[in-house]
């Protein structure tokens, strides 16, 4: 697919810059402005913004680019501009993205999130204080706004749950535990793990997780640096997230890369595909029970059900549990109350 | 005027001993309230051990609060050790014995860093020993006496030692409930009226004593710049050192609110305005700077005396533009909904008054001085709309004209310097002076805070929000938005705003009664005080010893806070005179800037609370009527239910 450069062009190769940040874009320019100045106020200045205009107006990205860049910031990063003619999947404008760098870390900022300025400079000190993780994710605050004719305003924010249990693969393989605003990777991660996997429609960052976290640990920095920004129902449809406007697309790709998961082979015993439909299994008791049990930890559900299904022949549970949901959850909450009872 | 040491010394006719309260009283700190010693504890514990100290100060407030509780549970009567505050705080951090030991002397350091006699406190122990008194420390404190003595030379106290020192903590017992005073009779072999007290607490030090029999004087002056505890962080100390600076200065004789709010809030964000231009300046070819009218005024005027004073700073203009003034230029080719905008949904205007908001004569049979209700004046727009595209067309020319000679048409970048909040006419203008060049002449504009509306005007003008802007949080975005009229009033010229341009190119202002008057009482020294002390502060010869490397970001949306977000009772005294003129055509008498609470508080019902909130956050200073809401008794539940139903809006800004 032919695709484009503009803004900063590149010499023969891209600079190596600290920071390679990949903002994928789809004719959001209001969004987009405001998510180039959340990049261009950060104090850490080493940083080479890609910008991938996703099949939209190119004038359009052109023009919010423009004009960002005649602010003056503290921060003196470059910004260049990827154009793809034909849209392509979220995934593979984000491997776009990162061919079109270099860098030791990388991070995938959407195009409708924001950081605190300070996101870059800690989670990069963080890597140098952890030089065997393959990721540094930070607290989360989840903003809530309305974005309607052309404006966006706040509605009310919420801290994003997260814990060190969550970043651990037995924690995050149920579900997708963080939006990728929040983690910054080592670029070495992707020559060990491939890059992020453009079949994918959604979730391409869960997935990619899954097998980034085998290379090392994920770090959590509990400071909230990252902010995740949704729309309210109220917002017109085309400023939605992919999340909370494909919530079907979400369930089904989950199935299929649940599914994928079922066929490799198991590791030390465990079946990534079993572990996942389980603790997603956990998971969604946690949410239909919310009502009544407030503080469910998925993590040590999660945890436990992985002990139970390496120990006790798992695949015809969860098979049984996963053809028949009613009886699959009642068993599991009956074996889970044995154990957390003991 | 307050009492010298010698008026209160003087009627003391029967005491022997001089008994004295130890902080805020006999020695204080360089800075504005107690709680900032931890703010300056927890600057250093970033410098020397990083990030992760980040968060200090408050959670070192909150171990005393705890300490304290878990004290009084036990004997309501004892005060705590700093040891229990320092156990407490390990809880909440998960420190080790080491890192315990080493907050205690950083805190006992830091403590002895900062500290400085308070001048009253010095002359009345220096002139109660020279009459032959003996003089003694009375304190609640959680330091012990050792350390009381050392903070005690350290201020120059040296005839202090730890026989003279009668703290809470080591004796089981405190001055705040009256306990401590027997202690101290037992001690001294003295009996109550042998004892005269100086303090600065009215019941720890006046109305306890008096319980026991002892006269007292109570002198609260050091407590004047205190604000909101809670709200401790590094990004405070400038102001709160510049804040210290003026009660220091003004102990002796009257605290003067508009100095300090002009020297100290106003002249950071001046110098700030100043220093973020410096800061463009290094960073790239810029063809112009332009502070506009009327919140580049103090910066301006400030810009010009350092370009006498030999810095290297390019000239500078001062450029009148205003909201209403872009707006009827651009209407060349109004339609209805535009023409509409002239006149308020449920607003009532003369037609006079109608002509001078669109800048011409209007075509109406309607009497001069009807008062028109909107479906008329606007039924009236409509059908002069071709007259007032001639003069809005007219309009335009002499804008055009205006700028040419301002220079804003000149090929390159050019930066505007405003105060706020959404960026939209910087826009405005930078699209005239794009028009009108050609495409030649680019325009930035620095703000000093931006809120969520600025998003969509990003698509149209580069925008740089100093403190905040709409990348900001959530909750300080809405905070912003509830101290705009504040910095609006503070922050401006002793004009009006401008309505139009006249032939020779020079700005037509419109003065309003209002603003006269508030510029007159108030604004106006306010003004004078930020000059004077932005320019010292730029210089580097601010007596507080706050310089340009002080302001910051970070720093100015602190003052910013501690003053629009945390109002002391005398700044909104001090400010509830003025009004805020916002019509179209900047006539009438404005609406009052601090609302005033309803005069039957109990017709007011939970349900009204969502409309008065907006009438406060959009129409008032909604922080300083919050205040004064609950500053009074019968409205102090709607404060509250307000804080309850926005957190966002309570006092504590610090997370």
């Amino acid at each position: 697919m032919a695709c484009k450069r503009s803004g900063v062009q590149f010499p023969s190769a891209p600079p190596m810059t600290m920071v390679a940040v990949v903002m994928r874009t789809y004719e959001r320019p209001v969004l987009l402005a405001r998510a180039i100045a959340s990049v261009q106020q950060q104090t850490l200045s080493d940083w080479h913004l890609v910008i991938v205009n996703n099949g939209g107006d190119p004038a359009i990205v052109d023009n919010v680019v423009r004009i960002a860049q005649q602010s003056t910031t503290s921060s003196s990063g470059t910004i260049s501009v990827l154009h793809l003619d034909a849209r392509v999947g979220m995934e593979e404008a984000s491997n776009r993205g990162l061919a079109a760098t270099t860098s030791e870390f990388f991070v995938i900022h959407d195009d409708d999130d924001s950081w605190d300025e300070r996101f870059l400079e800690v989670s990069v000190k963080a890597m140098g204080s952890h030089v065997s993780a393959a990721a540094v994710v930070t607290g989360i605050t989840r903003i809530h706004e309305t974005f309607r004719g052309g404006s966006v305003w706040p509605v009310m924010h919420e801290d994003f749950y997260l814990t060190p249990g969550r970043l651990t693969l037995r924690g995050m393989i149920g579900n997708n535990t963080f939006p990728p605003i929040a983690a910054l990777f080592r670029r070495r991660v992707i020559s060990q793990v491939g890059e992020f996997d453009a079949s994918l429609p959604v979730l391409g960052d869960w997935e990619f997780n899954l097998r980034a976290v085998t290379t090392g640990e994920f770090v959590y920095i509990p400071e909230k640096l990252a902010r995740y920004h949704t729309r309210t129902s109220e917002s017109d449809s085309a400023s939605g997230n992919s999340i909370t406007i494909g919530e079907d697309l979400h369930r089904s790709v989950k199935l299929q890369l649940q599914d994928r998961w079922l066929q490799e082979p198991a590791v030390n015993g465990v079946n990534k595909g079993l572990l996942s439909m389980t603790a997603s299994t956990a998971t969604d008791i946690e949410e239909t029970q919310g009502g009544t049990r407030t503080r469910v930890d998925v993590e040590q559900i999660a945890n436990r059900t992985a002990q139970i299904i390496a120990l006790q022949s798992p695949l015809r549970r969860v098979v049984r549990g996963v053809l028949h949901p009613r009886h699959g959850v009642r068993a599991i909450v009956r074996r889970l109350r044995r154990i957390i009872g003991k | 005027m307050n009492s010298t040491a010698e008026q209160v010394l003087d009627g003391c006719t029967k005491g022997t001993v001089l008994s004295i309260d130890f902080f805020d009283t006999l020695i204080t700190r360089s800075v504005a309230q107690p709680t900032h010693v931890f703010a300056v504890m927890e600057q250093r514990l970033i410098a020397a051990l990083g990030d992760t100290w980040r968060g200090f100060a408050v959670a070192r407030i909150e171990a005393e609060q705890a300490a304290r509780l878990h004290a009084s549970q036990q004997d309501e009567n004892r005060d705590v050790t700093i040891e229990e505050i320092v156990l407490q705080l390990a809880h909440q951090l998960s420190l080790d014995m080491g890192q315990r030991t080493m907050l205690i002397e950083l805190e006992k350091e830091t403590e002895i860093s900062l500290v400085q006699a308070v001048p009253f406190g010095l002359a009345i122990t220096q002139g109660a020993r020279e009459r032959g008194m003996k003089v003694v420390i009375v304190s609640d404190n959680y330091m012990p006496a050792s350390h009381l003595v050392a903070m005690a030379h350290a201020a120059g106290f040296s005839w202090v030692t730890a026989d003279d020192v009668f703290v809470s903590c080591e004796h089981g017992a405190m001055k705040h409930n009256g306990a401590l005073w027997p202690v101290v009779f037992s001690a001294l072999g003295v009996k109550s009226n042998d004892i005269f007290h100086v303090g600065d607490d009215q019941h720890a030090d006046g109305a306890m004593p008096g319980k026991y029999g002892i006269s007292s004087h109570v002198r609260s002056t050091m407590r004047t710049s205190h604000r909101t505890m809670i709200n401790t962080t590094p990004a405070v100390l400038p102001l709160s050192r510049i804040e210290a600076w003026y009660r220091d200065t003004m102990d002796a004789s009257t605290w003067d609110v508009a100095e300090v709010l002009g020297g100290g809030l106003v002249a950071m964000v001046v110098a700030a305005q100043i220093l973020d231009v410096q800061s463009v300046l290094a960073k790239r070819e810029v063809a112009g700077v332009h502070f506009a009218a009327r919140d580049g005024y103090l910066a301006h005027q400030v810009w010009n005396t350092l370009r006498e004073r030999g810095h290297d700073l390019p000239e500078a203009s001062y450029t009148a533009f205003s909201r209403s003034v872009v707006w009827r230029s651009s209407l060349v080719n109004a339609d209805a909904l535009e023409l509409d905008r002239f006149v308020g949904d449920d607003e009532m205007v003369t037609l006079p008054r109608l002509e001078r908001r669109v800048g011409c004569a209007l075509v109406a049979e309607v009497p001069q001085d009807e008062l028109l209700p909107a479906t008329v004046s606007r039924e009236i727009l409509r059908n002069n709309a071709q007259i007032i595209a001639e003069a809005a067309s007219g309009l335009r020319t002499r804008l055009v004209r205006y700028l040419t000679a301002q220079s804003l048409l000149k090929p390159g970048h050019h930066v505007v310097v405003d105060l706020g909040w959404k960026g939209s006419t910087v826009a405005d203008l930078a699209e005239v002076a794009s028009d009108a060049s050609n495409g030649a002449s680019t325009c930035e504009g620095r703000f000093t805070g931006l809120f969520w509306e600025a998003t969509p005007v990003r698509l149209r003008v580069a925008l740089h929000g100093y403190a905040m802007d709409d990348v900001g949080s959530a909750d300080d975005n809405v905070r912003l938005l509830g101290i705009i009229k504040l910095m609006e009033a503070l922050v401006t010229a002793p004009h009006g705003s401008v309505i139009d341009y006249a032939y020779d190119g020079s700005p037509v202002f419109v003065e309003t009664k209002p603003e006269l008057d508030a510029y007159a009482a108030i604004v106006g020294r306010i003004a004078n005080a930020a000059m004077r002390g932005a320019l010292a502060i730029i210089e580097g010869t601010h007596e507080s010893g706050v310089t340009a490397a002080d302001i910051t970001p970070q720093s100015v949306w602190a003052a910013m806070m501690q003053v629009g977000h945390t109002p002391r009772v005398d700044e909104i005294e001090a400010l509830s005179a003025i009004h805020h003129v916002t019509s179209v055509d900047h006539e009438g008498s404005g609406r009052v800037m601090v609302a005033k609470a309803p005069e039957n508080s109990s017709s007011i019902c939970v349900e009204d609370l969502p409309e008065m909130y907006n009438t406060l956050m959009h129409r008032h200073w909604m922080q300083g009527s919050l205040r004064a809401l609950e500053n009074n008794a019968d409205t102090r539940w709607i404060a509250h239910e307000m804080y309850r139903i926005n957190p966002m809006t309570s006092p504590r800004w610090v997370s």
